[in-house]
């Protein structure tokens, strides 16, 4: 599925970053490359753009480039280790209207 | 050590890793501003003395990579193969250290001499992170010296590596980074296809064969003309087929996987960090500051803060400086005998100097407003929640902030838009400034409100003003990011990095910087175009109603015996004979020969002059209505132009409606162009930009005063 369809607080992995090419080399410089797993943060007030946590980084993109980026949802955590912003307590009030 | 040694320094690094920081830390004082060959990027460049050695230092824009895509990107690369520093500093975030040792992955491909300064080494400590710094530099190659910018740590062991690495007196053994076999090979086979071309103006072919492969632009307009390519171009589709079929990816997402690969094998070898799943106080403040119901409420309260700083705040001071100016015209002028004389120092060059550093307690304060946001973290933010309004309309979150500092004044608001990355974005958000209705117009309307509507209606006819502004505003940065700027888009790819405290020093730095290029780029300008307006509004002098200020005067003291009658006689002679004067002059010749061309908006050639001395800064309007409708009129007292006006003939309800549209949406102030072509870099697209406004304020005002003619 694409990350742009993940909801707030939906852990996945990334399976291709497939953008266009200026946006898929930014991307991949920001460390999102095949085999990264996230978590979706947050969306922004009005719905667009997306924040995800991934290696101790916040990032954030429009839904156009989340579109690009094709993911795995992994199922929920089992490993409180990983990834920074996993345990951010209240993240579940956080959907995507 | 020899003296008077020379060493050049670069300092390279993702943004938010500190490298302002150290840079100011490293030169202190010693600091100019420039920008980089060819693009409005700024450069940072500044020394220290250090042991008998020079060093100077190249602060370059923060970059996460070293691809052709940004322009910054571009700059640092380019700075680093033509300039060939001595050293190249590369600062990481040691907080942050995988993402960060991407870039340091790829400054080892380029056969530099290259430094590592750790950064943050403090909150390094804090967070209880351990580093095998000696595993590290054989794995990197390169020497590491942890530093701290904040709290001024390790800044003379930087220093002393910088000098040591430049003399050779400490070596490291470099090291390469492997890549996959099958880029490997690739790799080799390019490389040394490359170094077959010897007209070929290069000597790291290892690195030009990566970055081939990694589909570079640069590289590949580079070599193309070579008749080698035919040869590489072989060798590029091979390793495309070969990725494909052995990785199931190409051969650039495979580089890249491969020095993430390389990163964290260095990083589980050398570093240990404590499991870290606790949420930081980053991710804490950001629950209430990107709450979907906060978020926007605490976006406008912090926009409005810095809208007030900057001007409300800032009035006093302008006042001050305001009254400072006239101070200084009041002594001068009777201490000057020769009128001439009189007229060009005190109107002409105490004025115009007055007119540019009247800006500058906004300019100082909206940038230690600013500069607090974005070093704070709070700037990307603001845009991360207001994107999407803006993007609507082509244009960036971090538009937004720009756009409304250009209420207050348009001079600030421009230079604010350096905040933004791209080009494209830059230029619409500049175009759409001038647009919002300035502090300076706001004169204006409150004259023509207050003559011609009710109290009641005064209001809504202002909103009005204000509303058409920001539509036609918006509805310019669409139409330019659908046509002429479609092209380089930035896209919306940001990083949220962790909420600090800015330091001080950093934060009066920027407000320095920004006053000090105001001054030195814009100032001048301004300065010159000031006084050419002054001229022409002076030039040419009637002789014949010298002649008759004289006789009059003379005419008046002699006749009229009441002293208080006499003192209003000379006056009300003494402002005809100045509006006649205008009249005579350049600025009122021209007021005439423009009167065809908006003359169906409704203005004849008083208010044309008025648009004309308007050009130097809005409120001027008011002044010199007032002093070309006082001619002849017998009104005195408070409100008196208001009564003047709207007993005009010819001046009515639709006019003034009219005029204020024009004045909202005609060429911005000569300040605010001045700046323009400084932030634009030429003055092509900035008179461009002057003949649409000119167009869209006379459609705008002709259509408003017919409707109103029919209306009202």
């Amino acid at each position: 599925m694409k990350l742009s369809e993940l909801k707030a607080g939906d852990r996945a992995e990334v399976t291709s970053v497939g953008s266009e090419t200026a946006v898929r080399r930014r991307l991949m410089d920001m460390g999102l490359i095949r085999g990264t797993e996230l978590e979706v943060l947050r969306f922004a007030p009005l719905g667009d753009p997306i924040e995800i946590g991934y290696k101790g980084l916040h990032l954030t993109m429009r839904l156009k480039e989340a579109e690009g980026i094709t993911v795995v949802k992994l199922p929920e955590q089992k490993h409180p280790q990983e990834t920074t912003g996993s345990s951010l307590p209240g993240k579940r009030f956080f959907r995507r209207g | 050590m020899a003296t008077g040694k020379e060493i050049r320094v670069a300092l390279a690094g993702n943004p938010n890793a500190g490298k302002s920081s150290l840079f100011n830390v490293l030169t202190g004082s010693h600091q100019r501003v420039g920008n980089f060959p060819g693009v409005t990027i700024e450069k940072h460049e500044g020394y220290i003395d250090y042991h008998g050695a020079r060093i100077t230092v190249v602060d370059l824009p923060g970059t996460y990579s070293l691809t052709p895509y940004s322009p910054e990107e571009i700059v640092t690369r380019r700075y680093i193969i033509d300039e060939k520093p001595d050293v190249v500093v590369n600062v990481v975030e040691g907080t942050n250290l995988e993402r960060n040792l991407l870039l340091t992955s790829q400054l080892m491909e380029m056969e530099v001499e290259l430094l590592v300064a750790l950064n943050m080494f403090d909150e390094v400590e804090e967070k209880g992170i351990s580093i095998d710094f000696n595993q590290l530099e054989k794995l990197l190659g390169c020497h590491i010296v942890p530093t701290s910018a904040r709290k001024q740590q390790g800044i003379d062991a930087l220093l002393d590596h910088i000098v040591s690495i430049s003399d050779g007196s400490i070596e490291i053994s470099k090291n390469k980074m492997t890549f996959s076999p099958v880029v490997e090979s690739s790799v080799e086979k390019i490389a040394g296809l490359l170094r077959h071309e010897r007209e070929l103006d290069s000597s790291n072919h290892r690195w030009m064969a990566v970055k081939l492969l990694e589909n570079d632009r640069e590289v590949y307009s580079q070599v193309r003309q070579y008749p080698i390519w035919v040869k590489v171009e072989l060798a590029l589709q091979e390793a495309i087929t070969e990725c494909d079929r052995l990785h199931d990816t190409d051969p650039e997402a495979l580089i890249t996987e491969d020095r993430y690969a390389f990163v964290r094998g260095a990083m589980q070898e050398c570093v240990r960090q404590p499991k870290a799943s606790r949420a930081t106080v980053s991710d804490y403040i950001d629950m209430v500051v990107l709450n979907r119901v906060l978020g926007l409420p605490v976006f406008f309260v912090v926009v409005w803060a810095i809208f007030q700083l900057t001007f409300t705040l800032g009035a006093p001071l302008m006042d001050g400086l305001d009254f400072v100016f006239s101070l200084i015209s009041r002594s001068l002028r009777p201490v000057l005998p020769n009128a001439v004389l009189r007229s060009i120092l005190v109107d002409g060059v105490i004025g115009g100097v007055g007119s540019v550093l009247v800006f500058l307690p906004n300019i100082v304060l909206l940038f230690i407003g600013l500069s607090f946001l974005e070093a704070s973290g709070y700037m990307a933010r603001a845009a991360f929640v207001i994107d999407k309004v803006m993007h609507r309309f082509g244009l960036h979150g971090k538009s937004f902030i720009p756009m409304v500092t250009g209420f207050g004044c348009s001079i600030p608001a421009m230079m604010a838009t350096r905040t933004l990355k791209s080009r494209s974005d830059r230029l619409a958000t500049l175009m759409t400034i001038p647009f919002m209705s300035c502090g300076a117009k706001l004169p204006v309307y409150v004259l023509l409100t207050g003559a011609f509507f009710p109290p009641a209606m005064a209001a809504n006819v202002m909103f009005g003003i204000y509303f058409l502004g920001i539509a036609v505003g918006l509805w310019t940065a669409w139409m330019l990011k659908s046509t002429v700027l479609k092209s380089d888009s930035e896209p919306f790819v940001m990083e949220l990095p962790p909420y600090r405290w800015p330091t001080l020093a950093s934060v009066i730095f920027q407000a320095r910087m920004k006053a000090v290029m105001y001054l030195k780029k814009a100032g001048t300008l301004i300065l010159v175009a000031v006084i050419a307006i002054w001229a022409a509004s002076n030039f040419p002098h009637s002789r014949e109603l010298d002649a008759e200020l004289a006789s009059e005067t003379a005419r008046i003291e002699n006749t009229v015996s009441n002293p208080d009658l006499k003192k209003g006689e000379l006056e009300k002679l003494s402002s005809r004979v100045q509006a006649e004067q205008l009249e005579y002059s350049l600025t009122g010749r021209s007021g005439k020969l423009i009167e065809p061309l908006i003359r169906p908006l409704g203005f004849d050639w008083r208010i044309g002059i008025s648009l004309v001395t308007g050009v130097v800064a809005k409120e001027v309007v008011v002044s010199t209505l007032g002093t070309i409708f006082s001619i002849g009129s017998t009104d005195q007292g408070s409100g008196g132009l208001s009564s003047i006006l709207r007993n005009s003939p010819g001046f009515s309800r639709a006019t003034a409606l009219s005029l204020m549209v024009f004045v909202l949406l005609y060429i911005p102030c000569l300040a605010s162009l001045g700046v323009m072509k400084k932030e634009v870099g030429s003055w092509r697209p900035v008179l461009i930009y002057t003949g649409y406004v000119l167009a869209i304020a006379w459609i705008a005002s002709f259509i408003t005063y017919r409707i109103a003619l029919l209306t009202l």
